[in-house]
């Protein structure tokens, strides 16, 4: 359905993508994860034609068969809403504050599909009830400042279904939720991809949610692809080091439970855009590093899991 | 459906409150201006007596003239006097018509009223297109004309380029009457007088609201909002007009209701420059004519236009956002 080749989105000479590839056919449920600032976003935003006029984009995007150039305005349009749709982290701050929720939801659809306003009222609705939206004819007449995140959040998936996508993408969903909100959005999101067989590229840090919703993981990190496979079976067994790591670093029931040590960590941050290696992005962090990480760019390897990049994948398949 | 009209009606209920503060306010402001304006015309030194008859005249005609115009009641008591009268629409009789000033004021203004109308019509209309393309274009060729224009605007005195204006269109081109008026009968004509005017008026104050609406408008086109509106595929125009303008909208509306002000007051050059019967024609006349009640009564008038101008604009700033309104409280 879309299908992403060699993509870079490049700032200068630094980099918040690299190289990325990817394919997403309909049913699919992606989960994109990794640090802030690795690229996600910019990853989700060259899905809609979306990245900022300040970024340079490379390689190839192929929508439903068709090469789309990545900054043509004219050539994305008929696509948003109808072929893809994306919702944002901010639930508050991406719902127009002087318009009614009604009005809100109903603009894609009376302006891509034409629909009367009776008609209109009643698909938004039928979308109300889809997202477990309460008191839907309330909603209708009251703006987002009148209602809760978890019912923005809602508010915002009916509006990214009203012209039935076949692709959403959705860009930390959840992060200005509380935890319990969450969980419900994130099975929503499921749900939906599930019933409407609509692809779902969940794009998170938060591996659990990831893990509850995806059947495939992408780990990035510094605008690189590192890790890539089924979800169940990379996060079961990490190939790479900064996946590794990442799922070391969540904490765990059994320890809290048990006696108290210090949550581990992976030292260091992600460096800014400009001062990323120029090889493997995460030399510097790197616990198993060799002397060439830093200087040349890891290939892809197969894995048991899928493929990762990562020199020492590489040295190991070779040795052994 | 029970449901929904509680919270409507508690929305109505204080909607209702705030204009009702509102009001009061306007009614203070307007006392205040009258205090002013009664002061500034009746106990400053100087008596306008002397003023109207000259220092030829005899202290006899001055004294029967200061009588006539009652003068010589105590100034409070001429204050509640003038007052209490102009509440009922009696400004007293012009000294140099002879006619109640009343009937000046709503013969001529219509003249005004329409001219600052229309002016501020314009204005908004000019400076909507454009602020909004400038913003569209940020950094880009629309935008640097779209600000060279407004600052050529911004330099260029009203009154000079309604000179320029009638040169052109009315003694070069005689598209349009240089001047004068020919009376309401007659709506085409009417109109035609009101062009260059009119043109004049906006021109220069849309250069201003020009600016504010870019700016306003680069605040929004930031948010998140703008990038739903983006990412569910409607077109430049849509998500400019539609999204970013309403949102753009609070500090445009406010200084519309200065402009307004500077519209209203505007008219005193404009209606001179292009002999129109207007407000503004009338209160220099009267000026020039020592004519202390229809003065006091004009200077009364334009204050009433700006206050309620304002008054307005805090009204449409409760309809723009409806969060202000869960706030008037």
């Amino acid at each position: 359905m879309i299908e992403l080749k060699n993509l870079s989105v490049t700032l200068g000479a630094a980099a918040a993508v690299r190289d990325a590839s990817l394919s997403i056919q309909a049913g699919d449920r992606l989960g994109v994860v990794g640090e802030s600032g690795c690229g996600k976003s910019m990853l989700a935003l060259s899905m809609m034609g979306m990245v900022p006029d300040a970024l340079a984009v490379s390689g190839q995007i192929t929508l439903n068969g068709t090469a789309m150039p990545p900054r043509d305005e004219t050539a994305w349009r008929p696509h948003r809403a109808r072929s893809m749709a994306m919702i944002f982290q901010e639930p508050m701050a991406a719902l127009n504050p002087l318009r009614r929720i009604g009005d809100t939801v109903m603009e894609p659809m009376r302006v891509h599909l034409g629909l009367s306003r009776e008609d209109a009222i009643k698909r938004t609705l039928d979308l109300f009830a889809e997202t477990g939206i309460r008191d839907p004819e309330l909603r209708l007449r009251q703006y987002p400042h009148q209602l809760s995140g978890g019912q923005r959040q809602r508010v915002l998936i009916a509006l990214a279904l009203a012209c039935d996508p076949a692709l959403l993408i959705a860009d930390e969903p959840t992060t200005a939720l509380d935890a319990n909100v969450s969980l419900r959005i994130t099975d929503l999101l499921v749900r939906l991809s599930r019933q409407r067989n609509m692809a779902l590229v969940l794009i998170s840090h938060d591996l659990g949610a990831v893990a509850r919703a995806t059947k495939d993981i992408l780990v990035m990190y510094g605008g690189d692809i590192v890790e890539r496979g089924p979800t169940a079976a990379v996060l079961a067994h990490p190939a790479h080091p900064y996946t590794k790591g990442l799922l070391g670093a969540r904490p765990r029931i059994e320890q809290a439970a048990g006696k108290r040590r210090h949550l581990p960590t992976i030292p260091g941050s992600v460096p800014g855009l400009f001062d990323l290696p120029k090889g493997c992005r995460f030399s510097g962090r790197c616990s198993v590093e060799m002397p060439h990480c830093a200087r040349s760019k890891p290939e892809n390897v197969n894995t048991e899991q899928g493929q990762a990049a990562c020199h020492q994948l590489k040295e190991g398949h070779n040795g052994g | 459906m029970r449901r929904e009209n509680l919270p409507q009606m508690h929305g109505a209920v204080r909607m209702g409150y705030f204009i009702f503060r509102r009001l009061v306010g306007f009614v203070l402001t307007l006392l205040a201006v009258s205090v002013v304006v009664f002061l500034a015309m009746n106990v400053l030194p100087g008596d306008p007596a002397l003023n109207i008859l000259g220092i030829e005249s005899s202290e006899d005609a001055r004294a029967a003239l200061r009588e006539q115009l009652g003068l010589d009641e105590p100034a409070v008591f001429r204050y509640f006097q003038w007052i209490f009268n102009a509440v009922q629409g009696d400004f007293g009789v012009s000294y140099s018509y002879g006619v109640p000033v009343s009937e000046l004021i709503v013969e001529r203004i219509p003249m005004t009223l329409s001219l600052a109308f229309s002016g501020m019509v314009l204005t908004t209309v000019v400076a909507l297109v454009m602020g909004i393309t400038a913003a569209s274009h940020h950094k880009k060729t629309g935008d640097w004309v779209v600000m060279l224009l407004s600052q050529l605007g911004v330099a260029i005195p009203a009154f000079w380029l309604s000179m320029l204006l009638v040169l052109l269109f009315a003694v070069k081109l005689r598209w349009l009457p240089p001047g004068g008026f020919a009376g309401w009968d007659d709506p085409l004509a009417a109109m035609r007088s009101l062009v260059l005017p009119t043109v004049s008026l906006a021109l220069v104050q849309s250069a201003v609201l020009a600016r504010v609406t870019r700016s306003s408008a680069l605040e929004v086109i930031r948010h998140d909002f703008v990038r739903t509106a983006r990412a569910s595929g409607f077109s430049r125009q849509r998500v400019l007009w539609r999204h970013v303008l309403p949102n753009a909208l609070i500090p445009i509306v406010t200084i519309v209701g200065l402009q307004f002000a500077a519209l209203v007051s505007g008219t005193i050059v404009i209606e001179n420059v292009f002999y129109l019967p207007g407000l503004g024609r009338l209160i220099f006349q009267s000026i020039s004519n020592r004519d202390l009640f229809t003065v006091q009564a004009l200077v009364m008038m334009f204050a009433v236009i700006v206050v309620s101008a304002n008054f307005l604009v805090d009204i449409a700033y409760v309809l723009i956002d409806p969060r202000l309104k869960a706030r008037t409280e």
